[in-house]
């Protein structure tokens, strides 16, 4: 008796879970001429989460045959699982697109929707066409940009200030007096989140920059040769800079965005001094203060200059975050896109993520300095290079990652960081 | 509403009427000549029936998943659209020769070794001690067996927060004026591998100690009392009655823990995320494959270090079997009876 009440208790929650996973149902256009489509983004908290809800509730009440289902996926999860859903044919229609190798390989696989003609000439208005470079590949244009993302250095006033710094540091050597200031006022010089490996990598991607001009890096984009001379200085840079200990203790096991403990955290909680980064930290350091605000006394400044390195000194890295659409989404898809690219929306972007818009007029609208330093140097810079680990797509980006933070923790030095960079074209 | 439920219910019932049919048919108890006679293809039609749906899953969530690992292990692919890129048994050979993928297998090997040796006697000691009766007997019980529910994402992340460098243990120990032993216990390759071995013996020994709770029950209460009135002592009894007659319950739990230590992932991501197992030291052939694999975008690459781990367990899994479990297994799993 037991048994089978056991049993049928079993068949029903069977029937029931397959009734459940029918109510899934596929998004894209039923018969009635209602829209539903899925967006993935990686704002998973605050006002980052807040922006895309109300940006969707905005459009959908804009357009009430179209419903959107936001889905908030944490940042260093993403790729991975979207990988997953273009492979089984049942992609989110909208989602985030970091573009250079990762955006190449969606392309090739048939996996994007091509946006070339399908962007309005209203969005052309306010969005420059030098935005639109990094989300262009064979002429045509696969993401909608965002926000551009310049890297460089983000610092606590009141911390420099208390360690009797003033100015910013023109060349390595001032920052590594810098350093040795922050030690003695008892604060920890530079947050690293190391267990993440790519902030610990972007160390090396910018002596790269300095070290390496902007022919170099592209030759070797293409060729996946490390051979030229610059790169192994990059990587003696980065090791003799390292020697100095300027990172916070336990950096190997620091995150780089999650709770106070993550090096954007220490920052926030003033027990760091600068953090290396890209122009999305404000709002994740905003996230993650005590009353979860923006940090008032946040400032930036570029990378220094490398004397004696080939590449120009006011070069600038970082990326333009966009959003792309699932080839089979539907065509109001791109409505959306050219949606959030839109004046008020991009002004409710910045707000949200304290991250400087990609459209020139929500530009204009920027208050904060630190922010007005980013767009400053940023339109300033001789050349923009994306991130290099997505220059160099995806598998020697990966294997970079690991070798910095081998080499970080003494256990493997510049030559063998070249060696690793090289080998892994074996791999991918 | 189609039919079509109506349908599936009636043949449900039908069913439940066969099974109901055979199970009175197969009742031994009733007098032979009321025994009605199986039809010649009842029989394959119960195999199909019980074991269908079992067998249906299986191959479509083991044995295909393994073929299709060994089909793109051939390739090398990015893992976007299907793979062309044929490149043959190219990827085992810079398997084979990565120190990255060696020194994670001498990790795993070292993690098998371990585990056993430092579970299986404190495990022993704690169910003997366990079997007696004693007060606080449950409380104990309890403590011990709490780790092995928690889900492998709780402890890891806990432990991760409690060991870091300005975790809870380095904060205690400064304020018992222990701050020389203060460490840093997650990212010292010298003092890594320890770590994880504290947290996965904590964690699994309860599971141990459940086996063996269990298998102690097994043992004829006769044999302690004949035992005893012989004039034996405690550890006597223990010695030549308990450990032996354990035997079997023993060579099962190694069993299930070396292939456990083989397989080892989820603590080692949790606690070390996607990148610096390496760099600590503490990296196992799983996540050396998540990290060179996924994360690399290299699934080509990745699927054949799942089929090198995949063989690498089935050997020893069968080797395991053949000269261990032997006498346990005789005439289950291996043919001849064992002497």
């Amino acid at each position: 008796m037991k048994a089978r009440k056991f049993l049928r208790g079993a068949a029903i929650l069977a029937l029931g879970s397959i009734a459940l996973s029918a109510c899934g149902g596929p998004s894209g256009n039923s018969s009635d001429g209602k829209v539903s489509m899925t967006l993935w983004e990686n704002s998973t908290t605050g006002p980052g989460l807040e922006f895309w809800k109300s940006a969707v509730a905005d459009f959908e009440k804009a357009n009430p045959n179209v419903t959107i289902n936001v889905q908030a996926i944490q940042n260093e999860d993403l790729d991975g699982k979207l990988q997953t859903a273009l492979n089984s044919g049942d992609a989110p229609d909208i989602f985030m697109q970091r573009g250079g190798g990762k955006m190449t390989a969606m392309v090739q696989a048939g996996q994007l929707m091509d946006l070339t003609d399908k962007i309005s000439p209203d969005t052309k208005k306010v969005v420059s066409a030098g935005s639109f470079k990094a989300e262009t590949y064979q002429d045509k244009v696969w993401a909608m940009p965002i926000a551009v993302l310049p890297g460089g250095l983000f610092y606590s006033q009141d911390l420099l200030k208390a360690a009797n710094i003033t100015g910013a540091p023109a060349t390595i050597s001032d920052l590594e007096a810098d350093v040795e200031k922050l030690k003695a006022s008892g604060v920890a010089p530079v947050a690293l989140g190391g267990k993440d490996a790519w902030p610990a990598a972007m160390w090396f991607y910018w002596f790269s920059l300095r070290e390496c001009d902007a022919a170099t890096m592209q030759k070797t984009a293409d060729s996946k040769d490390f051979s030229d001379p610059c790169w192994l200085k990059a990587a003696q840079d980065l090791q003799s800079f390292a020697d100095k200990k300027p990172f916070n203790d336990g950096f190997l096991t620091t995150s780089a965005q999650q709770g106070a403990g993550s090096s954007a955290g220490l920052l926030a909680n003033h027990k760091a001094g600068m953090e290396l980064m890209g122009a999305w930290d404000p709002g994740v350091i905003a996230s993650l203060t005590p009353d979860q605000k923006p940090l008032k006394d946040l400032s930036w400044y570029p990378f220094p200059a490398v004397p004696g390195g080939k590449g120009d000194p006011a070069a600038i890295m970082g990326g333009v975050d966009g959003f792309s659409c699932s080839v089979n989404a539907p065509k109001e898809c791109v409505d959306f896109l050219n949606f959030i690219a839109s004046t008020p929306q991009q002004v409710a972007y910045y707000k949200a993520f304290n991250a400087p818009p990609v459209n020139s007029e929500a530009q204009k609208s920027v208050t904060e300095p630190y922010l007005q330093e980013i767009l400053k140097a940023y339109n300033a810079a001789p050349y923009v290079s994306q991130w290099l680990d997505t220059v160099l797509g995806q598998n020697i980006g990966n294997a970079l990652n690991v070798a910095v933070v081998d080499m970080l923790a003494g256990k493997s030095d510049p030559q063998k960081l070249i060696q690793t960079a090289n080998d892994a074209a074996k791999k991918g | 509403m189609s039919n079509a439920p109506q349908t599936t219910s009636t043949e449900r019932v039908s069913t439940a009427e066969l099974a109901q049919h055979d199970g009175s048919v197969a009742r031994a108890s009733l007098p032979s000549k009321q025994r009605r006679r199986r039809t010649a293809w009842s029989g394959p039609l119960e195999i199909a029936i019980l074991a269908g749906p079992a067998i249906v899953f299986f191959v479509a969530f083991v044995i295909l998943p393994v073929a299709m690992a060994a089909y793109y292990g051939f390739y090398r692919w990015n893992g976007y659209g299907p793979p062309t890129n044929f490149v043959g048994l190219q990827n085992y050979v810079v398997i084979l020769q990565d120190p990255a993928f060696l020194q994670a297998l001498s990790h795993n090997a070292f993690i098998v070794v371990a585990s056993l040796v430092l579970q299986g006697p404190a495990a022993i000691l704690l169910a003997l001690l366990l079997n007696r009766r004693m007060r606080g007997q449950s409380v104990i019980r309890v403590l011990i067996f709490v780790p092995y529910v928690i889900s492998e994402v709780v402890v890891g992340t806990g432990w991760s927060l409690m060991l870091q460098n300005n975790g809870a243990l380095n904060g205690w120990l400064r304020n018992l004026g222990l701050g020389a032993l203060a460490h840093d216990w997650l990212a010292d390759p010298g003092v890594a591998m320890w770590t994880l071995m504290g947290i996965l013996t904590w964690k699994y020994i309860g599971f141990a100690v459940i086996l063996f709770l269990a298998g102690l029950q097994g043992i004829p209460e006769e044999l302690y009392e004949a035992a005893s009135l012989d004039g034996a002592s405690y550890w006597q009894i223990q010695r030549r009655i308990t450990l032996p007659l354990l035997g079997p319950t023993l060579r099962i739990w190694a069993f299930l823990s070396v292939i456990g230590a083989l397989q080892l992932f989820d603590l080692v991501y949790i606690i070390w995320g996607q990148y610096v197992a390496s760099t600590a030291g503490t990296s196992t052939m799983a996540s050396y494959m998540v990290t060179n694999g996924r994360n690399a975008g290299n699934y080509g690459y990745g699927n054949a270090v799942a089929v090198v781990i995949f063989i690498i367990s089935l050997v020893v899994a069968l080797v395991y079997q053949r000269f261990v479990l032997r006498r346990d297994t005789a005439g289950a799993l291996t043919e001849r009876k064992a002497r």
